[in-house]
This record gives structure tokens, C-alpha cells and sequence, in this order.
């Protein structure tokens, strides 16, 4: 029969959990995103590590740390080696984010999950397409085409359609239908009756979107305020996502009223993203790419914004108020973090957050209401060893290597130890728990995997295994920590030395920052410490997130009606409203599945294929409807010479059947065409029309339906017997065809 | 014969709709205003649309008035150069055409720069201009992007392109109808340059190739050897004082010269004081369309890019006009057009063209009828744009850079793909013979058909594909055996068919099905009864009973009209509209008026039931008479009550009684037997029950 069709949420059901689902057609495993948070949480992937290593091909959606966030992770530690499809900006500006993100977290901590080559590894297999290209899978896949389609989310967003034996598998989350500065709205209301719909639930309770003029002109007017008034204005933002559409509103606006207040794009990979996007007009919208034509002004070739890659610039840059678009939106790590620490004091600034934090972020925390008034925060820093610490570094790097060599001439003791340690297994050594102060030694390069990832080896001297441990002996005055100013002194040589390797940087896409950072291997450590923050500047947010509203999801879905639906990430409320609400008007099958409950959602569609001969054909009158066009065929089975089965024509008259009347009338059509005919016509109450004096026409039956999904219309015409009851009639006919 | 056969295109398909017809009606046997038309199965698509660049005025134009512009569903323009894409204005804004347009974004950018040139510089009287610039403006508003393998869909034509290498966007279109694949290569190059990318080889292989044989069987020299013939012949003319003409082209292959020239003068420090002028300020605006859509462009070029713009020259300087440059000593300058037709290129020609120490270098693919083709061959003098003749003393070279493939790249392009029909177009008509006789012996089976139609020359073609149906829903819940039958609702959109019982109409397409209820109220004093009485007189079978709300009586007249008393003054007619309920309901409204007009009167006429059945014969022969006639024409009344049909001196004769039919004619038996069938359900009396 059908095509058989599993879906396995791994994560990202009944929350805003990043998203993660499997799904399996005819045996071959579909991994749909491989989102992570931007807090790193291992345990969310669980679920995927146990499937991992099945996965034949994954698909990636749009290029943010919740869609592909876990790639490189996956790929280094759960076994995930399928190929990995997405279009050419989620593969770019993917890479980018990660790269960000890691570069972010590395300033900040000693984030061990991945390095940047497993982020290039991850990224470099990737098997790029174009929207709407059909991609036909060989091998195990053999027969299953896919295709991405745009989303209108990001840039190079994409809704999968995934095609085996005529049959879609369509998988929509986080789509826009409305139409942005830089991207088209989505293509998701051109595909009717796929077989299975995956669609996520996040908006379906939000309804609010004000007009996008208005929206706007608060969200312009709400930073010029803080500008005039001296103060600046921080906006946290992705990486290389929905913040492309906030520069180019800043773009125009500046332009339109010559602002002088400076603009900042501060990322680690701010201007490698503005030099990517420079080069994607054609994933842009029709208007962007027109212009392009027509003038060749690249909308992306920014007049007003500066593209910062450390925060150094932005605190050389001249005082006064300005603009910060930095990353991460969530406000966990990078230069936002830090930015925010810095103005949160000044009544006059201004902290503008344009989409939803993640959940358990700092950003979410001070999106609730009311905003707190305090916040704790923990800020930790990079400083390179130095004097005694260095030493004692030193020492601890040769006795490891010692170690190492005996570990290696003693590998059978050296399993015996493990089974010894079932502590050390069960605990999470890749954590680092920087809530807590702590100095943890550090270093790129082999021994340093070692020690945290591979095994830990407890020193002979000691007792039980434990980290490295060293008594923080700082001294705090009213200002904070007291700190050497020397060991900040030496960051910036460390810059010079690298904007120096950069030529020598074998893609040359890699910001100074990063290349500082990849090539530093000095000893460093981290340092924490924790603060308290007084919030005292305004807290806004609008929305920018480029999603659909609940509205829109609900009309877009009934469009699309599919046979069966699939519901993932929403909060559970929200899930079971847009469950309810589909069970009620659009399709009997919906389906909520829990983290790793599989669903079954095969067709129970029956289909067999026939030939259609010659002979019966020629004697077909189709009639055109829409686009695509009818006929009514009566005829008998038989057997072509290579065993397909035929239908030939009816060898006798065949008995007539029940006729039946094709076509959609809409009332509202209806009533126009009468009038265009010269009949006096008016809606009555209750939906009805009233064509002339006595003839009134109404739909009965179930009322809202759309598409047609809950049955066929029923028509209801009455009126006393009259010359107009029978042209009405007839004008009602002509809307029909008779089969 | 062949033009007359395309534009009768309004006659119904049925019996031609396999046949699959192919006409260049530019491009056939020559180089030049490319432009292929092709039909199938009722869905027209023009590949190209240029202008020929050795003639000017109407005449540059394919022969557009073979066709019926208004017919053609789609036009697919491969790539930016005039021959492909100068005459799109004209066909835009000049012609009936109303279909959609297609390009890359890349093609779509230069195309605009480049026509609104051309439209610059071409120096023709205002009556010979094709198109203004408000009309090239105009077309881009038209224009519509398609990415590479993007899949595009227009009335079921589906098609998509790929990578042709052979300048910045060009692509090769496959378009699939009802599954046939014909494969336009337009210009395409599989050897990967300093820039672009080599042409994709397609993943499915065409049923009919129409490919390019500009270059013929020639087979070009490998690419360094090339660019070492021309840097040397630059070296040593510069060397020994004398200047370099490189005529070209503004846009494509100028810009790998370039690239080139660019490199050899970094890489040759004794060669920084001989200036390089690219004149050509086309060119420069293009810069931009060639920074942006870097993408396009091969792995090369993106990993230079990254460090510096490959595309921002140390070593060459733009030139305006002639009046800025000061010929002073040795130089190299690279100017258009590449032809020698006029302008820049051909004013430095005449002033250098007698000196021998200079020297010309064609770069490319040189059009019959222009300057620089009747220089390569040498001639001992050539004709100065003020008429008077001059010696040609300079020293000519062709050294070919143009990015079309060569003999070895076509012939293994196309045993990679083994289409079973090749067609040729974009070459001279002697290379092209000479293409088609050496891909023969490369296809000695005999499977594959080469053909190089002439302009306005229609290649016809047969492809019977099977017309494939899927049966679904509750219509294929039992697979039938042979002789079963199959009764439903037959879809089609695009090329596929689908069969599905009504209800499922709804579940399985976007149309839908309606019931339409009729209620009509009529005006009856009478007593109920008396049309109960009526009524069964008429109809064969009315059932009583009694509403159940109001408690009033009701009839329900052949299972389909309920008839009910409202109240006193009025009684009601509810029924389901179809035909046949219509028309039972038509009557019983009938009966009713009479009553009320004629007060209560039975007529019993039941004697002449055995008479009126005779007359009803009578009657209904004649109906069958009288329509075949107006089918057929020539019927007669044969012996043994059999119909003598003739048509077209073919005859057929049909038994009444059993509605066979006897022919030698296949055709006409099958339509006669037909349309006596339906005839005869027409006029028979309606069945009771029919659902």
C-alpha cells in the first residue's frame, strides 16, 4: 500500500526545546534538524545518541543554533556520519554561527563539546541545494526525492519536501508567510494534500502582530528616543539569522534621516557574514534582487553599520550614544553579555530584544514581567597564565606526560582502573560548571582531551579522582574583583600576532579573533566570578522573530490539509490548542508525539497504477477546473502485453451512474457574478443570499470547512415558482460541472 | 509544409498529441540569433531569443513570423550574449507573446547593462531600431530568476537548469513534458577556466539533445598552451615596441583575458611600465554582477576572493574613448566591439593595422560577415572605415579562448549522456556537417538520430508515451481483475491522472463536490389527494407518507422529488438536483399548474397505450435518423433496416437492433458504434432507478 512513514521526535516536543526529529520512510532515517541550545545541555541530546549512528541523511532547516546547533557534536561524539543536506546560506551562515558560538564560549570558559575543526568537519560534507531543486537519493534511498522549499524565516530557510512514490512527507517548522525586507514569505500554501505535514505549534496561541509599518515605527522610534537622550541601545541577536533583517531596518531608516548615531555589528564573524550575504542576493526577496538588477545596489552593502570582530574596537570607538547589534541573542555568551553587564546600570540605556529568549536564559529571565530588578550573573574571563600559576602549569604539563607514557605501557591496569571508577563514568566530566569559581587549567592540543574527554586519569598521589584544583585567592574591593591589569595588556598583542597570521590562514575566512584564538596555544585560564547586576535601563521587546501568528499557522494548515499532521515544538499548551483545533476543522489524524514515542503516520491511502489505453482516451472530454482538469470515465480492465493492467473502453453502454456536480462555489464569488448578470442580490442573514425578491441560496451543513476537507458542500436553493427561480438556477448551474 | 503545420495549432491534438516538433528559427545552420522552437503534446517553448550580429535591423531577427508568439507557454534564455538574448526586447513588448520568461540572476543583471548598450551604440537609423531602452526596462519586469537545478513548473511544462561554463550564469535547460526530456545546451564549455565552472553533466539523460557545434570537429589546444601562445605573442610584440589589438567582446570571455593578462604582468616585473587599457566601461559596471554573484563561479575564484577581489585589476586601466588615450609607445589594449564592426576596437585598427611591428589577437569565436573573420585569413589589404583601403601589415592572430566545446568535449558529453536524438544548431553549415558525419562513426549502433534541421526546417518526432493513471481512495480499496470495470472521476493536472470515486474528489485534489437541494413552493389550493392521485397516474412508483414534524402528508415521486403540503394555499418540492430529478420535478410542477388552471378533470386515455408505443418507435427511429445525419451526413437507409453510413468514400453499416456496426474503416466503426451508443441512451425512457 502506501509508503510507510514513522515520525520519532528526539527533542523539541511539549517545549522550546531545540528542535531534533526522526523520520523514517520505508527504512530510510531522516534526521530533521540537529538543533542544540545555547546553553550546551548534553542531556538533550540523549535521545539522538542512541539513533545516531542509524541516521541515513539529515536535513537542516535554518541556520541557528536551535536547527543546527548539534551538528558538530553529533558528528565528533554520537556516531553521526550521514550526509547532511541544506541550502547553500544555511550551510554558510550555519557555519558562521557555530563558529561564533564557539568562539564565544571559548572566551569565556573551557568549553570542551567541539572544536572548530569538528565544526569544520561537520560542515564540509554538506551536500548543498536550491530552493525547489529535486534532489533524488541513490542507494539505500533509491526513489525518495527531496526538495527544499522557502520558509521566509532566515536566509536560505528551508521547508523539506521529502517525495517517495508520488507521496510528500512535508516538514515545515518555523516558517513566515509574510513577506520581509530581505526574504520572500514562504511557499508552504502551495503544497495541498501532502501525505503527512510536521509543522511545530510555537505560535499558535500568539496572536498580536501589529502591521508591520506600525511595528516598524515603534521599534524605530523606541531607539531614537534612547539615542536623543544620550544613551545607548543594545539589541542581542543570532548570529547570522533574523538580525540581517534589523540591519537592513537600520540600514534604511539611518539613510532616510541621516542619523549620525554610529551603528555596531559585533559578532566574531560579523564581517565574513556581511561578505556571505553580500553574495546570496539571489535566496533574497524579489525586491532586493530587483534592485540589484535594475541599479546593482547591493541592499547588504552596509553605509551606516561598522562590522566589529572584538569588543576592544567597540570600547576605542568615540563616546556618545550608539547602536550594538551583538551576539547571542540569548544573552549566555558572547559580546551581548558582556555589553549588557556594562549598560545595565544607565537608566538611559536601552536593551531591546527582538525575539523570545530561549528558556533558562538571562535573555528570558529579564523578558518576563515584570523585568527584574536584579540579575546574577556570573562573568568569567580568558587570561593567559602567568608567573607562578605558569610554573606550576608547566610542572603539571610534564607529570602529565609522564603519565601518559605510563598510562600508554600499562593499558590493560589502565581498563582495570576504569571499571575501578564507576564515579568518574557516571558523573559528567564534559560539564564545567562556572557558576561555581574555579581555575581550571587549559590548553589546546592532545593532553588537554585527555585529561577531560577521553579519560580521566587521577593523579597516583591522590585518594579519589578530582580536577585540578587551585584556591582562588582574589581580592575584592567596592569595585568588583581587583585584577592586573598586565594580564589584559598581553590580549592585545595577542590580536596583533594574529590579524598577522590571518594571510597565512589557509580559507581566509576566519576573523582575526578566531585565528587568535585557534593559533594561541599559551596556557590560559578561566576566570569567573559572580555578579550582581542592577538592572535599571528599559527592557523592551518586539517582535522580529520572522515567524508566522497563530492566525496565520491555522489558516495556512487548513490549506494545506494535509492527511495526517504531525505537531512538535510548542509549549504542551499550545500543542494541544492547535491539536484540538485541527482535530475540529481540518484533519481526523493530528498527532503530538512525546520525546521518542514513535508514530506511525503511513498512509492507509489504497492506490494501484493502470495504463490508460489509447481507445479510452480518445473518447474522454476533459473539462477544465482550476488547474487541473475532469472527466467522468467508465471502463473495463485489461492487460497490456507487459502485464500492466488498462482501461479500455466500456464494450457495451455503460449504466449510468449518479451524477455529480464538481466545482467550489463561493458565496461571495457567486454573489458578484449574479450582479454582473443584472440580478438584484443581497446577503440576508445566517450566510444566506438573497438573488432577486424571493429566491435566497445558503451553504448548509458543516460551515468553516476549508479545502473542502470535512465533505461536500451542500447547497440549499428556495423560492416559490418563478421565471427567476430558474435563472437563478441556471446561473447556479454554471458555476458547476455535471459529471 | 513545416511552417504551415505550426501554426495550425487550434485543431484538436488527440491523434498528433505524440508528436514532438522542433524548429530552429534561428541558429540552424549557422551562428547567430539562436532561437529553437519546440511543441509537444500541446505545450510550446522557445529556447533563446537573439539577434544576429552581422545584420542589423529586422533582419538580425530569427524569423519569429513562422510562429504564433501568443502560443508559446514559456522562453528559456540561456545566457547574456547578443545572439541569445538581444532580440527578448522585441519579442516582449513587440510581439503577441504572453508567456513567462525565464533566466539566472546572473544572465538577468548583464542582460540589462548589455542590451541597454547595445542599444547605446548600435548606430542604426530610428526606424531600424528593434527596441528603446524603456522597452529593454520594460522586459525586466517580465524577466522572471530561476536558480541552477531549481525545478520550475509552468502548465505542466517542468523544467530546470545547469552549469554550461560557458560565461558567468550561462545554463543548460532541461525541460521535461509528460516525461519526454529534451535537453538545450545552448553555449556550454566542460573545461573548467580560471573562473567558471565546467558544464554539469545532467543526472538523467534526454531523450533529444539539442546541442551547439559552433567549434565543429575542431579540437582546441589544451588551455596552457593557449594562454602561453598569447601571453608570448603579447611579450614579444610589446618587446620589440610595437602595440597589441585585442579585439573582444565586453562581457564573458574579455574578463578571463583579463584574469590572465593581469597575472602574466604581476608575475613579470619587467613588463610594469607598458601600460594595459581595457576599454570598455560596460565592463566596469559589470564588476559588481561579477563580485556578487561570486557563487556561480568556481572554487578558484571563491578561495581568491576571500583574500582579495580577483575581479579589481593591479596591472590594467580602464579607457574611456579614444581621445584619452595617448599612443605614445608599446601598449596592450583590449577593446570592443570584438567583431571590428566599429567603434573603439576598429578606429585603433586603421590607425595600427599597416604597421607590421603591431599586432592583432582574435580571442575568440569570430561571426561570418565582420572584420575580424576576413582578417584571419590574411588578405593584403583591408578597407579603412573612410572607405579608402590600407595595407594590412600587422600580424593577425587567432588564438581562441572561446568557451564553446571543442570536437572531444562534445562527442564524450554526449556518449556520457547517449541521447537517442541529437539535434544540431549554432554552427555553420559546413562545420555542422562535418560535426554530424564524425558523430555518426562515434555512433555506429544506429540508435542515435542526428539531425541539423535549417532555419525554419521543423525535426518531427514521435514519443508514444503510455499515459499512466493511479487509482486511489475508496475506488482501489479491491484490485480488479481483467474484465472488471472501473467507473470514476478521471483527474488530470499537468501530466498525471488520477481516478477516484466522487466522495473522495475532495480528500485527494483541491476540487470539490457540491449537492445542490432545491426547494420550490407552489401555489395549490386543492385537496392533497388529488395530486396524489395525478402523480400515479404518471410516475410509476410514489410512496406516501407523513411529515414528521408538522404531521402533513408527503409523496416521494421516483425516489428522488419529495412533494409535501406546506399549508393550505401552498404545497412544496424538494428534490436533489441531477438531470434527471430536474426533469421529474419539471413535470410534477407541470401537473400541478394544470390542476389548479383546469379544476379537478381525469382523463383516462389508456387505450391508446399499444398505439403510442408503435408511434414512440416511429418516432425515436426518426430521432436516430435525424442525428446520425447531422453527424455523418451521408446516411442511408440500407437493407434489412441497416444505416448505410458513408463518409469520405468509406462505409459503414449499422444494425439498429443491436447497434453493430460493419466496417472496413476501423475509425469510422469505432465512432459509428460510438455514436449510435450514446444515441440511443439519449432517446431510450429514463431507467427507474439510476443510482
Amino acid at each position: 500500500m502506501g509508503t510507510s512513514v514513522q515520525v520519532t521526535p528526539l527533542c523539541g516536543v511539549y517545549n522550546e526545546n531545540p528542535l531534533s526529529y526522526l523520520v523514517s520512510i520505508d527504512g530510510f532515517n531522516f534526521l530533521l534538524d540537529c538543533g542544540w541550545n545555547d546553553l550546551f545541555d548534553t542531556s538533550l541530546l540523549e535521545p539522538l545518541s542512541r539513533v545516531a549512528s542509524s541516521i541515513d541523511a539529515v536535513l537542516l532547516s535554518h541556520p541557528d543554533t536551535l536547527h543546527l546547533g548539534a551538528l558538530p557534536y553529533a558528528m565528533k561524539q554520537l556516531g553521526l556520519s550521514a550526509p547532511v543536506y541544506a541550502t547553500e546560506p544555511v550551510h554558510r551562515l550555519g557555519l558562521l554561527t557555530m563558529y561564533d558560538q564557539y568562539l564565544s564560549r571559548k572566551q569565556v570558559s573551557d568549553f570542551d563539546l567541539f572544536t572548530l575543526d569538528d565544526i569544520d568537519n561537520a560542515f564540509q560534507n554538506v551536500i548543498r541545494l536550491t530552493y525547489s531543486q529535486n534532489y533524488h537519493l541513490s542507494g539505500k534511498g533509491e526513489g525518495i526525492v527531496i526538495a527544499p522549499h522557502v520558509a521566509g524565516h532566515m536566509l536560505g530557510g528551508s521547508i523539506w519536501k521529502i517525495t517517495k512514490d508520488g507521496e510528500d512527507v512535508i516538514y515545515a517548522v518555523d516558517y513566515n508567510h509574510r513577506k520581509e525586507r530581505h526574504l520572500n514569505g514562504t511557499v508552504l500554501q502551495s503544497f495541498v494534500r501532502p501525505a503527512v505535514l510536521i509543522t511545530d505549534a510555537y505560535h499558535a496561541l500568539y496572536t498580536s502582530q501589529t502591521a508591520r509599518q506600525q511595528r516598524d515605527k515603534e521599534f524605530l522610534d523606541t531607539i531614537s528616543k534612547h539615542l536623543e537622550v544620550g544613551g545607548n541601545v543594545l539589541l542581542p541577536v543570532d548570529t547570522a539569522g533574523r538580525v540581517l533583517e534589523l540591519l537592513l531596518i537600520l540600514e534604511q531608516h539611518w539613510s532616510q534621516r541621516a542619523f549620525s548615531f554610529p551603528i555596531y555589528f559585533l559578532t566574531y564573524v560579523s564581517s565574513s557574514t556581511i561578505d556571505y550575504v553580500k553574495s546570496f542576493l539571489e535566496w533574497m526577496s524579489d525586491s532586493i534582487s530587483k534592485s540589484f538588477e535594475t541599479s546593482r545596489d547591493n541592499a547588504f552593502l552596509l553605509r551606516h553599520v561598522t562590522l566589529l570582530i572584538n569588543k576592544t574596537d567597540l570600547d576605542n570607538a568615540p563616546p556618545g550614544p550608539k547602536v550594538v547589534l551583538a551576539s547571542m541573542g540569548s544573552l549566555e555568551a558572547g559580546f551581548a553579555r558582556d555589553i549588557f553587564v556594562e549598560w545595565a546600570n544607565n537608566p538611559r540605556n536601552l536593551v531591546l530584544f527582538t525575539e523570545t529568549g530561549q528558556f533558562g536564559t538571562l535573555a528570558r529571565m529579564l523578558q518576563s514581567a515584570p523585568p527584574p530588578k536584579f540579575v546574577k550573573v556570573t562573568m568569567s574571563k580568558r587570561v593567559p597564565l602567568a608567573g607562578e600559576e605558569l610554573i606550576a602549569y608547566e610542572e603539571e604539563q610534564n607529570r602529565l606526560k609522564r603519565e601518559e607514557a605510563l598510562r600508554v605501557s600499562l593499558v590493560k591496569e589502565e581498563e582495570i582502573k576504569a571499571s575501578h571508577g564507576p564515579d568518574d563514568t557516571s558523573s559528567e566530566p564534559m560539564i564545567i560548571d562556572t557558576k561555581t569559581n574555579h581555575d581550571v587549567v587549559g590548553s589546546h592540543g592532545p593532553a588537554y582531551k585527555d585529561i577531560f574527554i577521553d579519560g580521566f586519569v587521577p593523579p597516583s598521589s591522590s585518594l579519589a579522582p578530582m580536577f585540578p584544583f587551585y584556591d582562588n585567592t582574589s581580592v575584592w574591593d567596592d569595585f568588583g574583583e581587583v585584577i592586573n591589569p598586565d594580564d589584559y595588556v598581553i590580549k592585545d598583542e595577542d590580536m596583533d600576532r594574529g590579524a598577522m597570521l590571518n594571510g597565512d590562514d589557509v580559507d581566509g575566512r576566519l576573523d582575526e579573533a578566531a585565528a587568535s584564538l585557534m593559533l594561541d596555544t599559551r596556557p590560559s585560564k578561566v576566570i569567573s566570578n559572580e555578579l550582581i547586576v542592577t538592572v535599571s535601563c528599559s527592557l523592551v521587546k518586539m517582535d522580529y522573530e520572522g515567524r508566522s501568528d497563530g492566525r496565520s499557522i491555522k489558516s495556512m494548515i487548513a490549506h494545506v490539509s494535509p492527511l495526517k499532521l504531525v505537531l512538535v515544538h510548542a509549549i504542551a499548551e499550545a500543542t494541544e490548542h492547535l491539536r484540538q483545533h485541527c482535530l475540529n476543522n481540518i484533519c481526523p489524524h493530528v498527532y503530538a508525539p512525546q520525546i521518542e514515542e514513535t508514530v506511525d503516520v503511513t498512509s492507509d491511502l489504497c492506490a494501484y497504477k493502470v495504463q490508460l489505453s489509447e481507445k479510452l482516451m480518445s473518447n474522454v472530454i476533459f473539462k477544465k477546473l482550476g488547474d487541473s482538469e475532469v472527466a467522468w470515465v467508465d471502463s473495463e480492465v485489461g492487460k497490456t502485453e507487459s502485464d500492466m493492467r488498462s482501461l479500455l473502453p466500456m464494450p457495451s453502454a455503460a449504466s449510468p451512474h449518479k451524477p455529480v456536480l464538481v466545482g467550489d462555489l463561493k458565496i461571495a464569488d457567486f454573489k458578484q457574478f449574479l450582479s454582473s448578470k443584472g440580478v438584484q442580490v443581497e446577503f440576508a442573514g445566517g450566510g444566506a443570499l438573497r438573488c432577486g425578491e424571493y429566491v435566497t441560496l445558503r451553504k448548509v451543513g458543516p460551515t468553516g470547512q476549508k479545502g473542502g476537507a470535512s465533505g461536500p458542500q451542500q447547497i440549499l436553493i428556495e423560492g416559490p415558482l418563478c421565471e427567476d427561480y430558474y435563472k437563478i438556477r441556471d446561473y447556479l448551474y454554471s458555476q458547476f460541472y455535471l459529471l | 509544409m513545416a511552417s504551415s503545420s505550426l501554426k495550425r495549432r487550434e485543431q484538436p491534438m488527440s491523434r498528433d498529441g505524440d508528436q514532438l516538433i522542433i524548429t530552429p528559427l534561428g541558429a540552424g545552420n549557422e551562428v547567430g540569433r539562436s532561437c529553437v522552437y519546440m511543441s509537444f503534446r500541446g505545450k510550446t517553448i522557445l529556447f533563446d531569443c537573439g539577434i544576429h550580429p552581422a545584420y542589423s535591423g529586422m533582419a538580425a531577427l530569427p524569423y519569429f513570423d513562422e510562429i504564433d508568439p501568443s502560443t508559446i507557454d514559456v522562453l528559456l534564455i540561456t545566457h547574456f550574449h547578443l545572439d541569445h538574448a538581444a532580440s527578448l526586447p522585441y519579442f516582449l513588448e513587440k510581439t503577441t507573446f504572453k508567456g513567462r520568461v525565464f533566466m539566472t540572476h546572473a544572465t538577468k543583471a548583464i542582460y540589462k547593462l548589455l542590451l541597454t548598450d547595445y542599444v547605446k551604440v548600435s548606430k542604426v537609423s530610428v526606424e531600424d531600431m528593434l527596441f528603446d531602452e524603456q522597452d529593454i526596462n520594460k522586459s525586466m519586469d517580465r524577466i522572471e530568476v530561476i536558480d541552477f537545478h531549481q525545478t520550475v513548473e509552468v502548465n505542466g511544462i517542468k523544467f530546470w537548469c545547469y552549469t554550461a561554463g560557458h560565461v558567468l550564469g550561462a545554463a543548460m535547460f532541461m525541460v521535461d513534458i509528460a516525461g519526454v526530456r529534451i535537453l538545450y545546451t545552448g553555449d556550454y564549455s566542460r573545461e573548467e577556466d580560471r573562473h567558471l565552472k565546467a558544464a554539469e553533466l545532467p543526472q538523467f539523460s534526454p531523450d533529444i539533445c539539442i546541442i551547439e557545434s559552433t567549434s565543429g570537429v575542431q579540437i582546441h589546444q589544451a588551455r596552457h598552451i593557449r594562454e602561453k601562445r598569447f601571453t608570448d605573442v603579447i611579450h614579444s610584440t610589446v618587446a620589440q615596441g610595437g602595440r597589441v589589438l585585442i579585439p573582444a567582446f565586453a562581457l564573458g570571455r574579455a574578463q578571463e583575458l583579463l584574469l590572465i593578462l593581469d597575472e602574466y604582468w604581476a608575475n613579470h616585473p619587467d613588463l610594469h611600465n607598458i601600460p594595459i587599457y581595457y576599454a570598455s566601461p560596460l565592463a566596469k559596471k559589470c564588476m559588481a554582477v561579477y563580485q556578487t554573484y561570486i557563487l556561480s563561479m568556481n572554487d578558484r575564484i571563491r578561495n581568491q576572493f576571500a583574500n582579495s577581489n580577483p575581479f579589481v585589476f593591479k596591472h590594467i586601466s580602464p579607457l574611456n574613448s579614444i581621445d584619452d588615450f595617448r599612443d605614445v609607445g608599446p601598449s596592450v589594449v583590449m577593446a570592443t566591439p570584438g567583431g571590428l564592426q566599429s567603434g573603439l576596437s576598429r578606429q585603433l585598427f586603421d590607425i595600427w593595422c599597416s604597421d607590421k611591428k603591431n599586432s592583432c589577437i582574435i580571442p575568440g569565436y569570430m561571426v561570418e560577415g565582420t572584420l575580424a573573420k576576413t582578417i584571419i585569413n590574411e588578405p593584403k589589404e583591408v578597407t579603412l572605415m573612410n572607405g579608402l583601403t590600407a595595407p594590412l601589415n600587422m600580424q593577425v592572430h587567432y588564438i581562441s579562448f572561446s568557451a564553446h566545446a571543442d570536437y572531444a568535449q562534445t562527442s564524450t558529453f554526449l556518449k556520457e549522456l547517449m541521447p537517442p536524438n541529437i539535434i544540431l544548431v549554432h554552427g555553420e553549415a559546413n562545420e555542422m556537417m562535418r560535426l554530424k558525419q564524425k558523430l555518426f562513426t562515434e555512433f555506429p549502433d544506429g540508435n542515435t538520430k542526428i539531425m541539423t534541421p535549417k532555419n525554419c526546417e521543423s525535426v518531427e518526432m514521435y514519443f508514444n508515451s503510455e499515459k499512466m493513471a493511479k487509482t486511489i481512495g475508496r475506488l482501489a480499496e479491491k484490485t480488479p481483475d481483467v474484465g472488471d470495470t472501473v467507473s470514476g472521476i478521471l483527474v488530470k493536472k499537468g501530466f498525471t491522472y488520477q481516478i477516484m470515486a466522487p466522495d473522495d474528489l475532495h480528500v485527494f485534489s483541491q476540487l470539490s463536490t457540491a449537492t445542490v437541494t432545491q426547494r420550490i413552493t407552489i401555489p395549490f389550493a386543492g385537496a392533497f389527494g388529488v395530486i396524489k392521485h395525478r402523480l400515479e397516474k404518471i410516475f410509476e412508483s410514489v410512496e406516501s407518507s407523513t411529515d414528521e414534524e408538522t404531521g402533513l402528508p408527503a409523496l416521494k415521486v421516483h425516489e428522488r422529488v419529495t412533494v409535501k403540503q406546506e399549508s393550505e394555499k401552498h404545497i412544496s418540492l424538494q428534490w436533489s438536483s441531477d438531470p434527471i430529478s430536474d426533469m421529474v420535478s419539471d413535470s410534477i410542477v407541470a401537473l400541478v399548474l394544470n390542476i389548479s388552471r383546469e379544476v379537478p378533470k381525469i382523463v383516462v386515455e389508456e387505450e391508446d397505450v399499444v398505439k403510442s408505443e408503435e408511434e414512440n418507435g416511429k418516432k425515436v427511429e426518426k430521432v436516430i435518423y435525424a442525428l446520425l445525419v447531422s453527424l455523418f451526413g451521408d446516411v442511408k437507409q440500407g437493407e434489412n433496416g441497416k444505416l448505410v453510413i458513408s463518409v469520405d468514400g468509406n462505409v459503414a453499416q449499422l444494425d439498429k437492433e443491436s447497434g453493430d456496426v460493419e466496417s472496413e474503416h476501423e475509425g469510422l466503426k469505432e465512432r459509428v458504434r460510438l455514436a449510435f451508443q450514446r444515441i440511443q441512451s439519449a432517446v431510450k425512457p429514463i431507467p427507474l432507478s439510476a443510482s
